[in-house]
């Protein structure tokens, strides 16, 4: 069953991490569209993206799914639909 | 009333016509941002750190736009 009760401090400090990774990852994005050739850029991409999804795993198997779609750990209970929801958070 | 510090703070009088009903307002301030002034934006651009980006709302350091209230508190 979900964490019913306040959520751990890591739980926030992950997502923390991962929403800032993310969003590094988007502006990186935005830059590349208009700069193609900016292989350093390019490169800085890789290692982020690569690393966002890292975060996204360990984060997932810790806490329950956390994206869309992707495979569960818990094969008994079906927790993406489950509390907290996102507001919830 | 208006800090005149920021160098990117420009102001301008808002036209009153003669048959204006309403108290003139005055000297109007705004803030003109970075990006109109880089152009196209060049490589290796300087960056913060991710946690710092996503709390600045950028990833590089020039276009980082903050706005302060040129009126008193």
């Amino acid at each position: 069953m979900a964490l019913m009760k306040s959520l751990p401090k890591e739980y926030y400090q992950q997502l923390e991490e991962i929403q800032a990774v993310d969003f590094v990852v988007y502006e990186l994005v935005l830059y590349l569209d208009t700069h193609p050739n900016d292989s350093q850029a390019i490169q800085q991409y890789n290692q982020y993206a690569q690393y966002s999804k890292q975060l996204k795993t360990q984060f997932e198997a810790l806490f329950g799914p956390l994206q869309f779609g992707t495979a569960v750990k818990n094969k008994q209970e079906w927790e993406w639909s489950t509390q907290p929801w996102p507001w919830q958070v | 009333m208006t800090q005149e510090s920021n160098p990117f703070r420009r102001s301008f009088v808002p036209f009153r016509g003669r048959f204006d009903p309403c108290p003139p307002l005055g000297k109007r301030t705004f803030v003109t941002p970075p990006n109109l002034f880089i152009g196209f934006q060049p490589p290796d651009f300087p960056q913060f750190s991710p946690i710092e980006a996503l709390k600045k709302g950028t990833l590089w350091k020039p276009f980082y736009d903050f706005y302060e209230s040129p009126y008193k508190k």
